[in-house]
């Protein structure tokens, strides 16, 4: 699904060289969920805005779904992106203006996907994150842990084949946090492929792979078997 | 995807009230004031005879002696003399051509509710009409016979026929002129004329006469000239007839040719009268020299649109790019402060090109609200204009072009300034908003 090969990022400044990734070499197979994790600054966010082709990368190749990310010129990499990216942020990045149904709708628009399967594919989502009673809400009447739920739709309902998540849970309490990790667990039982950064240890050790970056580069590898048996047992 | 555009700049006109309505009014008073000059201008600059300006000629002769000048550009005069006017009306050329100038009267009817008043009138030759394309509510004009009668006949505009005879067929009736009666043959539809392109000598834009009689007329009844009446020579004139003999310019004439054959034999012609007045005594000159200008070359070469008009016009579409350098800074920091917002259609698929159409169709439509409202402040200043020139009364008017004319100007030049501020935006790099929301 996901394949990057010494990916290097390097933040030029008239004084300053920053290598935010360094030799970054990761590989995502169809139906992994993945948590990353690290300290602050030590490129985690980096390399999801790279997965997520917001931000370009100096050296190295990336391949998403055996397309040659490094090769695609700006529209295309907007189409991809809407077609196989699904986006969760920390901050929820919902527009304030747009009520429920019509954030949702924003990446469906722009697939140019026509009104009644736009409505159908709305009612879905927000019917699978348990909000259909909340659709002509605005973001700011609902609470943390909805919104996040608001995006969670948001990313679904493009009905992508990666979903990228950043510090999903981080700006909610354990509760929400907890219940959104479910909605995620799972999203990734129905056969998408998520990759998650976290600094929530407990958030992470639910992943059944977990790596860490440090100073740009992959750190560690571990394959938690107790979460791997529990999406055995889930897919059984 | 469009109508989706749409949706959003209004959601975003209505989420920042004050600073849309700032810019739409900024883009309205530019409008408004561009519009105003322009439309004067338009007016001015218009064909006032479209389908054939480029058949009718004024006719200039250079009857002077060597030695002599007169103002205009070329040296010519702008008249003819009542003798060269009454040959050439005379000769047996191709085409219609007629002789005029401008009198005028102390009208009265037998009526005692019409007090008497004072009208300029037309002494004109009956192709006036035709050449001219006047339009017939009652009656008709005078005959070749008449013409050269001097019959007491005239025709009256329709609104001097409002004016005396209450709108009524008044062919037939007589009203007096200077204490002499005429029998009115005739009533013309309104002429509603911009630019009064005929008789440039007095007053471009003023109305046109309410009166029109037979050229003949003037030699008959020693008409007075109520336009202009130049000499460039010595004579010693003491009566009207030594006036008609003189080398005085006072007559306009006109001729209509209709093809480029008639033009060159009428060329021919002009030239051959020259030549035989040469030897009867008159145009001492080594080089005869005349000039046929068509409708529109005869309004330039009379400089209807004034330098004043052009500058005038340049100002205004100054003051514009002043409002439009306004609505840019504006837009810069309503665009830039929505970068965020930006970031996450970015992250959701949209692309540049589609973030870049977004934020034009906003301008575009600021744009059109602005011209609408300056369409509006347009109408206010040419009102003001006739209110305060009654000379302008006729050309401080928006027509069907002007007001058509406005958005597409306003639109246009909205886009042009909200260029920069959409391609900036529309570069943002999302992923700097999107960890900062």
């Amino acid at each position: 699904m996901l394949k990057m090969n010494n990916i290097s990022k390097i933040y030029q400044t008239e004084m300053v060289q920053t290598h935010a990734l360094q030799d970054f070499s990761l590989q995502v197979d169809e139906g992994e969920f993945i948590a990353v994790t690290g300290p602050s600054g030590s490129g985690k966010t980096t390399f999801l805005n790279i997965a997520g082709m917001l931000e370009p990368f100096s050296e190295g190749e990336y391949l998403l779904d055996g397309i040659d990310v490094g090769k695609l010129n700006d529209n295309q990499r907007a189409d991809v992106r809407n077609q196989k990216i699904g986006f969760i942020f920390q901050g929820f990045n919902l527009i304030p203006d747009l009520n429920l149904y019509e954030n949702i709708e924003v990446p469906l628009r722009y697939r140019g996907i026509k009104a009644a399967e736009r409505k159908r594919r709305i009612e879905q989502c927000l019917e699978q994150v348990g909000l259909a009673s909340r659709a002509k809400h605005l973001p700011q009447q609902l609470s943390g842990g909805q919104q996040q739920r608001v995006a969670i739709a948001r990313a679904l309902a493009g009905e992508p084949r990666f979903l990228l998540a950043d510090e999903p849970t981080g700006n909610l309490d354990s509760l929400m946090a907890r219940q959104v990790m479910e909605l995620l667990e799972q999203i990734n039982r129905d056969g998408a492929t998520i990759v998650m950064v976290t600094h929530d240890p407990e958030l992470a050790r639910r992943a059944p792979r977990n790596i860490q970056v440090v100073d740009g580069q992959l750190a560690d590898f571990t394959l938690y078997q107790g979460a791997q048996n529990l999406k055995n047992v889930a897919g059984a | 995807m469009l109508l989706h555009y749409f949706d959003l700049s209004w959601r975003s006109f209505k989420r920042t009230p004050l600073v849309s309505s700032l810019m739409v009014l900024a883009i309205a008073i530019g409008i408004g004031v561009t519009m105003t000059s322009l439309s004067v201008y338009h007016m001015m600059a218009s064909d006032p005879i479209p389908s054939k300006s480029s058949q009718l000629f004024s006719v200039q002769l250079q009857i002077m002696d060597d030695g002599n000048t007169w103002w205009t550009k070329d040296n010519l005069p702008l008249q003819l003399t009542y003798k060269d006017a009454t040959n050439l009306y005379r000769a047996n050329t191709e085409g219609k051509r007629l002789s005029m100038l401008r009198s005028g009267f102390s009208i009265y009817t037998d009526s005692d509710t019409v007090k008497p008043f004072s009208k300029s009138a037309r002494m004109t030759t009956p192709e006036f009409f035709d050449m001219f394309q006047l339009e017939f509510l009652y009656g008709n004009k005078w005959s070749q016979q008449q013409e050269e009668n001097a019959a007491p006949v005239v025709v009256i505009s329709e609104e001097l026929n409002e004016r005396l005879f209450a709108g009524e067929n008044s062919v037939g009736n007589i009203i007096y002129l200077d204490n002499e009666s005429y029998e009115v043959i005739g009533v013309t539809k309104n002429w509603p004329l911009v630019v009064k392109y005929y008789d440039l000598n007095n007053g471009a834009f003023n109305e046109p006469e309410s009166m029109f009689l037979p050229f003949s007329l003037v030699e008959a009844r020693e008409l007075g000239n109520w336009g202009n009446t130049n000499g460039w020579k010595h004579e010693d004139v003491r009566s009207f007839k030594a006036k008609l003999q003189s080398e005085m310019v006072w007559v306009q004439f006109w001729v209509q040719l209709n093809n480029a054959k008639q033009k060159q034999d009428y060329e021919t012609f002009l030239m051959a009268y020259m030549e035989e007045q040469q030897k009867r005594g008159r145009f001492n000159r080594k080089e005869l020299i005349y000039s046929l200008r068509d409708v529109n070359q005869w309004m330039e070469y009379n400089n209807v649109i004034s330098e004043d008009n052009k500058i005038l016009v340049a100002l205004s579409f100054m003051f514009l790019a002043v409002c439009l350098a306004n609505i840019l800074g504006l837009l810069l920091a309503k665009f830039l402060r929505r970068a965020p917002e930006v970031g996450v259609r970015r992250a959701l698929g949209a692309s540049k090109r589609q973030i870049f159409l977004q934020h034009l169709v906003e301008v575009a439509m600021l744009g059109c609200f602005g011209g609408l409202i300056g369409i509006v402040l347009a109408q206010l200043g040419l009102w003001g204009v006739r209110q305060s020139y009654d000379y302008y009364s006729s050309i401080a008017t928006m027509d069907i072009t002007m007001l058509l004319s406005a958005p597409i100007i306003a639109i246009t030049t909205c886009i042009l300034a909200g260029l920069y501020p959409a391609w900036l935006v529309c570069k943002t790099n999302p992923a700097i908003y999107l960890k900062s929301q």
